[in-house]
């Protein structure tokens, strides 16, 4: 026991001195969760207009009651913003890209008519839906003529009869509702956002960037002969190398809580939404438990099998950042595409940041987080294993 | 049982793993307790791998070693008795060198008055006293050196090996730490040095091996030793440090080592 201690304390110190391992650790994933939630804050907006909204030019070429009436019902939609131009310059604005569309209201010989011109960099998805916007306020604004035509022709035939039968409050009430999986009764008020998203993300990344630090601190051993001193004294072998993992553990809790807090307190300051952190803190404890497990034992895998620091650099870093592009870490896995999002579920990254979005958003307890959890401590439990049998091969 | 000699090495040969020819090849050798045992030999001789292989960080493939007459089987138990001081700075350069013996202690399970008696002894044996508090990478090349010799005599070893632990430093450190380790003999320490200094080995072992290529060349006492290379023709002029190298040259031959 006192022998652990010692390694621990050592540990512990080493890391302390080591500013760079510490700013790895503690700094850069702080400023990638603050930059990646505020660059990434449009994506995540929904309906709420302002900087998210897409941009269109109206040009108004009918003074016509059919032409306002659609423009009413177009203008409701807060994802679009709406600019009016004319003719004359609209058009070479959508071709440099100024503007997502150019819509066009004309009168045709017998009604109203919507011409849409789309720019070059309009992404088809965002085409789709504002072809089918217009279509539908256009169809709207030519039914609710024809009712009124009706209405006032059988007010014309029989002049006594109040009910002409026809419901024109219907046409205006919406018989479509929208929910959302992610919430339930208990976490209504939940909605994914960049934060949601961020925090959790570059918390995964920031416990596997651990693996530079330890890794550099095992070789130095190693490449002082400190190791070969070690492999002499009275100890287990894996002494030395649970003697790491021990403080980086409490290393990568410490990152938990950093990175959580950033997300509660920091990122309002920032105008972003406050991280919402779900009702199981068990769940969330078991989390980030089975995450520093999976990190630590990749970490001490590359550290043992590295000959050189630039080697586990190379490894490490490189990996890290291969399985965090892979695992949705740097961009959400919603929007790849299907194939993709079916490698990214082989990225361990991927099972932490999934445990945590089940916590967060879907208000996930310890149940819930189980298979990823559990898949996370299968993975460390076998990388350290196989780290502490290839590391007394190594002197 | 017990054995005047601390170390008894029965044609133990070894080859490490992707290697053809064996780093060492039935060698055979004994070592009395409380002498002061000189290992020579060039570069890729084998030295590293003997040292390896007495201290349990390697196992032989075949042949035994007895540690004062009993078999090494169990090398935690070793490990209580010995201790290595590496060619290497072997410790951590971001500690100061307080918090180096400090951990070390600590790693051979010593703590409260137990720890701090062997610390300062260590300390004074190596003349630290005032450098406990500077970190050790901004130590000279010298205090580094009696650094890592501190840190092996931490659990009073009966052996302490010492592989090159002069190397890359001046004339009074060197001075300095042969003293102590003639010292540490004095106190019935068996010590087992390694060098490519004649000088050294001349002045601080009373008996040495000499191996290369894998095998034992040599094992006499410096005595011995030295009546031979006395007879070597041509060499009157010669001091005996100067003598021994010739002797040793004579074995070893003149090739350059990879």
């Amino acid at each position: 026991m006192i022998a652990l201690l010692a390694t621990i304390k050592k540990e512990l110190l080493l890391l302390l001195r080591d500013v760079h391992g510490l700013a790895l650790l503690f700094a850069m994933p702080v400023a990638f969760i603050v930059i990646m939630s505020l660059a990434l804050q449009n994506q995540f907006a929904k309906n709420t207009g302002g900087e998210s909204a897409i941009t269109v030019l109206l040009d108004k070429q009918s003074t016509s009651d059919a032409a306002a009436s659609v423009i009413t019902a177009l203008q409701q939609r807060k994802m679009f913003s709406w600019q009016a131009t004319d003719s004359a310059s609209a058009a070479e604005k959508i071709r440099h890209d100024e503007a997502a569309f150019l819509l066009t209201l004309k009168d045709n010989t017998k009604e109203l008519q919507a011409d849409i011109l789309v720019a070059p960099a309009t992404n088809p998805q965002i085409e789709a839906i504002f072809t089918a916007t217009v279509s539908e306020a256009m169809s709207k604004q030519r039914i609710e003529t024809l009712l009124r035509n009706i209405k006032t022709k059988r007010a014309m035939e029989n002049s006594f009869s109040l009910d002409d039968g026809i419901d024109e409050d219907a046409l205006n009430s919406n018989p479509v509702t929208v929910s959302y999986s992610y919430q339930n009764n208990q976490t209504a008020s939940v909605q994914p956002s960049s934060v949601q998203q961020s925090v959790p993300a570059w918390l995964v990344f920031a416990m596997f960037f651990s693996v530079v630090p330890l890794a550099n601190t095992l070789i130095s051993e190693r490449q002082q002969g400190t190791m070969r001193r070690l492999r002499t004294l009275p100890i287990s072998p894996s002494l030395p190398i649970i003697g790491k993992l021990i403080p980086y553990f409490v290393i990568n809790q410490l990152q938990a809580l950093l990175m959580l807090m950033v997300g509660v307190y920091l990122m309002p300051l920032f105008g972003a939404d406050s991280l919402t952190l779900g009702n199981s803190l068990a769940a969330l404890a078991l989390m980030s438990i089975c995450l520093s497990i999976a990190a630590l034992g990749y970490g001490i895998l590359i550290a043992v099998v590295a000959r050189t620091t630039d080697q586990a650099a190379t490894l490490g870093g490189v990996g890290n950042i291969l399985l965090a592009a892979l695992g949705g870490v740097m961009v959400p896995r919603f929007v790849m595409p299907e194939t993709m999002q079916t490698i990214a579920t082989f990225s361990p990254m991927a099972w932490g940041l999934d445990g945590f979005l089940d916590v967060f958003l879907r208000n996930g307890n310890v149940i819930d987080v189980l298979p990823e959890a559990g898949s996370l401590f299968a993975l460390g439990a076998t990388t350290i294993t196989l780290a502490l049998v290839l590391s007394r091969r190594k002197i | 049982m017990t054995s005047t000699h601390a170390i008894t090495v029965n044609n133990i040969s070894f080859t490490y793993a992707c290697e053809t020819r064996p780093a060492l090849d039935d060698v055979s050798l004994s070592i009395n307790s409380g002498s002061c045992f000189g290992l020579l030999g060039p570069n890729g001789a084998g030295k590293s791998t003997l040292l390896a292989l007495l201290t349990g960080i390697l196992t032989p493939q075949r042949g035994e070693i007895l540690i004062h007459g009993n078999p090494l089987t169990n090398t935690k138990t070793l490990h209580e008795k010995i201790s290595l001081v590496p060619q290497d700075y072997a410790f951590y350069p971001t500690l100061t060198a307080r918090e180096n013996l400090d951990c070390f202690a600590g790693l051979y399970n010593l703590c409260g008055t137990q720890k701090k008696q062997r610390i300062d002894f260590a300390v004074q044996v190596c003349g630290l006293g005032e450098l406990l508090d500077r970190r050790a990478s901004a130590c000279s090349g010298g205090v580094r050196r009696r650094l890592n010799l501190a840190l092996g005599l931490l659990n009073q070893p009966e052996i302490l090996f010492l592989d090159e632990p002069t190397v890359g430093i001046d004339a009074q450190s060197r001075y300095f730490i042969l003293e102590s380790i003639q010292r540490l003999q004095r106190e019935g320490m068996t010590i087992i040095y390694t060098s490519h200094y004649m000088e050294e080995i001349q002045s601080i072992c009373d008996t040495l091996a000499i191996i290369d290529h894998g095998k034992l060349l040599l094992q006499d006492t410096l005595t011995n030793v030295l009546a031979r290379a006395a007879a070597m023709p041509a060499l009157p002029a010669q001091q005996n440090a100067q003598r021994l190298e010739a002797f040793y040259l004579s074995l070893t031959h003149h090739a350059l080592r990879d």
